[in-house]
């Protein structure tokens, strides 16, 4: 199961198999120093780097690549025609009320193209980083209490039964549910909040007795041991390292070719 | 392990669950708790592993001492008691198989280069092995409830308690997790407090000798009946467990009911029993009524899953009840859903007007806050219906309490009442005896003999054959993806090929009765007669 409950396609791909802590480092790092770039070349090359590194890397269809990314496109397009809209600054065009800006157009798209940059980080994560192994390796790398590791395991278990659950209370109710005229269940907004009732109270009643399980399992105790340790490889330093310094190298070229702008971009 | 003078009391609760309790184990010694529904047997499980009152707020007096220690932190005491709870599901955390077995050994720091070697005995001692690397979350009910039952086993706990470890299980499943269970015993002796619905299953041909060597039975107040040996204890306390509507090994309830001892092997028995097939009247059954439903070449299946039965082909008279057999897995619940038209058919069609069905978990079904507004449901506020259904149901005193506050027994006849107050033509029942007590039991049974009287046919899956036996005029057995059987019940149960292709083990009692009787008239009215013994419920005071 990745992250989003879907099944890992390949989790042995290279990226699959990077440490999820370090990835999880790679993509927090990436998304923080992207913040401070405001230009629209720096973020395009950096996502075009992204792009190829995640092609390469995660073998990842390239349908499903392109599908995961119309979120993210348009949330970019919405920055993008704002930006360009309101931002003030020399007249690039006007039609009407309409005036587009000069720096409108250079901001709305680095805010675009930095959306994604991490769009398509967090899509490659969320592809190749299974959930289990993701909470195992928090407890591990991160410092994430035993309590906590495996109390975020067992809610997991339980979002994945709810499905079927719900399933189950929907047709429990719907044969006792009166019919409408056209011969089929009485299905409105009630009986939807009856049957979320019902799954309510069952999962409460379930949280309980798995949290009493755990405990009578001894989680909790120390010392504990891990019986199969998710390891930091040295092939997981080289991925952190080698990020990293592209990412350096990116903003030193563009810095050196005078296109890196950072926060001055927005009030000059 | 000791428990001495302990209470239990919780908050808001007039009275005490447990009263001056007072019993001791030696090490390796095996204890069976028999208890009415609500008597405390959970929770004297909880108080040993400490749930009570470290986890869930209780007042406790007495001391409980287990390995020469008193009861500390729920987690601290793992390390010597390993529990297998009620409810399966919950006992299983982690979203695989693996992880899930490996839990305990971790949190004992077990070292982690013995942890598979340890995973692989415990799944092979409960017949699972195949499961290692299944997701928990696709495994069956009878497959969850042996990987909880491995996952107790890994830690060689000294302590075991197991609340109901077969409710689950099909006949193969059950002498599987029995056999487990003997294993483990011989491998590292542990203590073993057991509660068990099934006993006479649980105990396979040994009789009471199958059953653990030590007993304790409680009243429904929790307050102890006797404790000790479970021959004596059962001598002693039998006939007041028997009033308060628990199973007892057959031995024990024919007992209480003929007032001789020796069971079948008895020759004294077998004649009080033959006078009761001999005896005139009992049920008229009559012709087959007209036909309510029409299954053509059905194929049932789970949207995206594989087909589960194909060439389903039957029907279905009025007033006619019918069961469904066959193993854990095998698809009886989704025929049951594809009949009530609540599952599309994959294939093929069936006819017939809209069906009502009672679900395995009856809180499910519950849509009101009120016992009186769930079975008004869908009819109008006023209708004479409503106080009829609970009268009939002996319902009426809980008329105004929340249906999620009944007791299981309550549970099952409320949901019967809420469906059946609707006079549809089909009655679709899966497992409506599951986790209830004898009482409970002969209640469902009789309440699906009187819908069926009045016309509704019933169709209903269980792995009780004693109720299945007593209720059904039909059974349609199915195996391996399609029915390998449908006929006069006593004829499938008599067809030795058919019962071992689907795994039903036949029980003693029905066995015997197949072996004596020829007509199921005879057969039907010995079953009846040990229903109709157990006197009828006391009013239940209604919960506060």
């Amino acid at each position: 199961m990745s992250v989003i409950g879907q099944p890992v396609r390949d989790a042995r791909s290279p990226l699959g198999r990077r440490n999820p802590t370090i990835k999880l480092v790679v993509l927090f790092v990436v998304s923080l120093v992207v913040m401070f770039v405001f230009d629209p070349v720096t973020p395009a090359v950096l996502y075009l780097l992204a792009l190829l590194g995640v092609l390469a890397s995660s073998r990842m269809p390239v349908r499903l690549l392109m599908l995961a990314h119309i979120p993210f496109l348009g949330f970019a397009l919405g920055l993008f025609i704002v930006n360009a809209l309101s931002r003030p600054g020399d007249i690039f065009a006007e039609w009407g009320l309409f005036s587009v800006t000069v720096p409108g157009i250079t901001v709305g798209a680095s805010l675009a193209l930095r959306t994604l940059v991490i769009g398509v980080l967090a899509v490659a994560f969320v592809f190749s980083t299974d959930g289990v192994t993701l909470t195992t390796s928090l407890h591990q790398q991160g410092r994430l209490s035993a309590r906590l590791t495996y109390a975020i395991l067992a809610g997991y278990r339980m979002l994945q039964e709810m499905p079927q659950e719900w399933q189950i209370i929907r047709h429990a109710q719907s044969v006792r549910a009166p019919l409408r005229p056209n011969g089929r269940p009485r299905a409105g907004a009630l009986a939807f909040g009856r049957a979320a009732f019902a799954l309510l109270v069952s999962a409460i009643r379930k949280g309980e007795r798995m949290s009493e399980s755990l405990e009578s399992r001894g989680l909790g105790l120390t010392p504990r041991t891990i019986w199969r340790p998710i390891t930091v490889e040295r092939c997981d330093w080289f991925f952190l390292v080698g990020v990293l310094c592209t990412l350096a190298l990116v903003l030193m070229t563009s810095k050196a070719l005078g296109y890196l702008r950072g926060m001055e971009a927005l009030v000059g | 392990m000791a428990l001495d003078a302990v209470s239990v009391q919780f908050a808001r609760r007039a009275v005490p669950v447990l009263s001056d309790l007072t019993f001791s184990l030696r090490p390796g010694e095996h204890l069976i708790i028999f208890a009415p529904s609500g008597a405390g047997k959970s929770t004297i499980l909880r108080l040993i592993s400490g749930v009570i009152p470290h986890s869930v707020m209780a007042t406790v007096t007495g001391t409980v001492e287990v390995g020469g220690r008193g009861i500390t932190a729920v987690a601290e005491l793992s390390r010597r008691v390993g529990v297998l709870g009620q409810d399966p599901g919950a006992a299983l955390c982690l979203p695989d198989v693996e992880q899930e077995l490996a839990l305990t050994m971790e949190n004992h720091g077990v070292d982690p280069t013995l942890i598979s070697s340890r995973i692989d005995a415990a799944l092979l001692a409960v017949g699972s092995s195949d499961l290692r690397l299944r997701l928990t979350g696709q495994l069956s009910g009878g497959e969850t409830q042996r990987v909880a039952l491995a996952a107790c086993l890994t830690n060689h706990q000294q302590v075991l308690l197991l609340d109901e470890p077969t409710s689950m299980l099909d006949g193969p499943g059950m002498a599987r997790v029995r056999t487990a269970l003997d294993e483990a015993v011989e491998r590292y002796a542990p203590t073993v407090i057991l509660v068990e619905h099934r006993i006479d299953e649980f105990a396979g041909d040994r009789g009471l000798e199958g059953l653990p060597a030590k007993a304790l039975a409680l009243d429904k107040d929790g307050r102890v009946l006797a404790v000790g040996a479970t021959a004596a204890v059962l001598e002693q306390a039998a006939s007041s467990l028997y009033d308060a509507g628990c199973w007892l090994p057959l031995e024990s309830e024919l007992k209480v009911v003929l007032g001789k001892p020796g069971g079948l092997a008895s020759s004294a028995i077998q004649a009080g029993l033959t006078e009761w097939a001999g005896e005139p009247g009992g049920e008229s059954r009559r012709g087959p009524g007209t036909v309510v439903l029409h299954a053509n070449n059905l194929a049932v299946g789970r949207a995206g899953g594989r087909t589960l039965i194909m060439n389903v082909n039957f029907t279905l008279n009025a007033g006619e009840i019918v069961a469904v057999l066959g193993r854990n897995g095998t698809g009886k619940t989704s025929l049951l859903l594809t009949l009530g038209q609540l599952l599309a058919p994959e294939g093929g069609s069936v006819h017939s007007s809209r069906p009502g069905m009672v679900f395995q978990n009856p809180e499910h079904q519950f849509v009101a806050h009120t016992v009186r507004n769930e079975i008004s449901h869908g009819l109008p506020s006023n209708s004479a219906l409503i106080d009829v259904a609970l009268a009939t149901y002996g319902l009426s005193d809980l008329a105004e309490v929340s249906p999620y506050r009944l007791s299981g027994g309550q549970k099952r006849r409320l949901s019967l009442a809420a469906m059946l107050v609707h006079d549809r033509s089909i009655l679709l029942a899966d497992e409506p005896t599951f986790g209830l007590d004898r009482r409970g039991t002969v209640g469902v049974i009789e309440a699906l003999r009187r819908a069926a009287h009045a016309g509704t046919a019933v169709v209903f899956s269980s792995h009780d054959l004693r109720s299945v036996a007593t209720l059904a005029e039909r059974a349609i057995v199915i195996n391996d993806g399609s029915i390998i059987a449908d006929g006069p019940i006593f004829d499938i149960l008599r067809n030795d090929p058919v019962m071992a292709e689907a795994g039903i083990v036949v029980p003693a009692l029905i066995g015997w009765l197949l072996d004596s009787f020829e007509s199921p008239g005879q057969i039907r009215r010995v079953l009846d007669r040990l229903n109709s013994a157990l006197p009828l419920e006391k009013a239940a005071p209604a919960p506060s």
